[in-house]
């Protein structure tokens, strides 16, 4: 029995491991090469939730933002699947249309107002990203 | 009366001449006939959910090192290389849609459920579900002349010694990669060498050899790994590539992307 908790255990610590290295593999997660994304920018969002879809194999979401001129713009910002969203606390109901939020982003290369998530705060201070919260348990 | 009964006799007599020229129905992969032959034990079996080992040498990727390549498909290579240096996408057919075939369904960083009868080995990619059937039932490759080729080709099994031995040909041959910029062509041939390995066979190691005359010279060698996983949140799930799931994707979008 011992014998089977420890395999247990290393099953879980596989399991960690694997979902760390995923974290980092983000790109390898996606259906899509993620070449066009510049990970050396970060772009902040400060809006209002437009759509979110919670769907396979990518979640996304829309967020109108105003700018300085009043226009508002709606960002488009890919995410991943929802079995990794479930992992790092998320659930379908987390984002609803009319929430604030401020979100921040891997930007396009090309200027077009879109990109790859990291992060979402909401207006209770309380903030999600892609990773795992704590380790899974086995 | 007699001119009758003759007629009818003349019609039962050719009804039954027909049943007997008739060749008689190969059997599918799940008639209960044909799973029930007998056949030695399998060594093993895949059966599971499969994640690729991401920290095993080489990862999910096919290459470097590279084959040396034929000259239409080095056009394509540096292509991909330039574009790669430029920060764009070069010729993205997953991120439109496209299915990513044979070898690089089995590397996506997705759940594969696998499925081994007797007769038939089903691997499902929670990757657009991209569904891959391995005849085990010693049946050869489909004939040329019917075959439709398709992105996952078209597999045969056998068992030799600790091996499951895949073969497959059949191809498609266009929106097909190997990796970034190295096209697979309708030459593409692929034996995979499956075996388990590890405490308790919870990895699975494959020796690919691609061959690709069209593509490259000789063959191609490359081993990757998986890993069992067994958790209720690691199984495959329904995925499909969508028509409006790009307007969502902005980066599949993107007006530097070299199509």
């Amino acid at each position: 029995m011992k014998g089977f908790q420890r395999f247990r255990r290393f099953q879980g610590f596989q399991a960690f491991v694997g979902f760390a290295v995923l974290a980092i593999a983000a790109p390898a997660l996606a259906h899509h090469s993620a070449a066009g994304i510049d990970r050396s920018k970060t772009v902040t969002l400060a809006g209002t939730v437009k759509q979110f879809g919670w769907q396979n194999p990518h979640s996304w979401m829309e967020v109108d933002v105003p700018g300085d001129n009043g226009v508002v713009t709606t960002w488009k910002v890919e995410m991943t699947s929802p079995a990794f969203l479930i992992r790092a606390g998320w659930k379908a109901s987390t984002v609803k249309p009319g929430d604030k939020v401020t979100v921040k982003v891997f930007p396009l290369r090309d200027g077009d107002p879109g990109g790859l998530f990291q992060s979402v705060t909401f207006a209770d201070g309380s903030t999600l990203t892609e990773r795992p919260a704590i380790a899974r348990q086995p | 009366m007699k001119l009758i009964t003759a007629t009818s006799l003349a019609i039962v007599m050719a009804i039954a001449g027909v049943a007997a020229q008739a060749p008689t129905p190969e059997l599918g992969v799940l008639a209960p006939s044909n799973l029930s032959k007998p056949r030695p034990a399998p060594p093993f079996t895949v059966t599971g959910t499969w994640f690729i080992d991401l920290q095993f040498p080489g990862s999910w990727q096919f290459g470097p090192p590279y084959p040396k390549l034929t000259a239409d498909a080095q056009k394509h290579f540096d292509a991909a290389q330039k574009a790669r240096a430029e920060g764009k996408v070069y010729r993205d057919d997953i991120g439109q849609c496209w299915p990513a075939g044979v070898p690089m369904i089995m590397t996506r960083v997705w759940s594969i459920a696998m499925v081994q009868l007797p007769t038939v080995v089903y691997m499902v990619s929670g990757f657009m579900n991209s569904l891959r059937i391995i005849n085990m039932d010693g049946r050869p490759h489909t004939d040329p002349d019917l075959l439709v080729r398709t992105a996952n080709g078209d597999s045969i099994g056998r068992w030799e010694n600790d091996a499951l031995v895949i073969d497959t040909v059949g191809f498609k041959g266009d929106h097909h990669w190997i990796a970034s910029g190295i096209p697979a062509s309708d030459a593409l041939h692929i034996v995979e060498r499956v075996k388990l390995v590890g405490p308790n066979g919870t990895k699975m190691q494959i020796e690919y050899t691609l061959t690709d005359p069209k593509s490259w010279e000789g063959e191609w060698k490359v081993t990757k790994q998986w890993n069992r996983v067994d958790a209720r949140d690691m199984e495959i799930a329904e995925v499909e590539c969508l028509p409006d799931l790009n307007s969502h994707i902005p980066s599949t979008q993107s007006k530097e992307n070299v199509r």
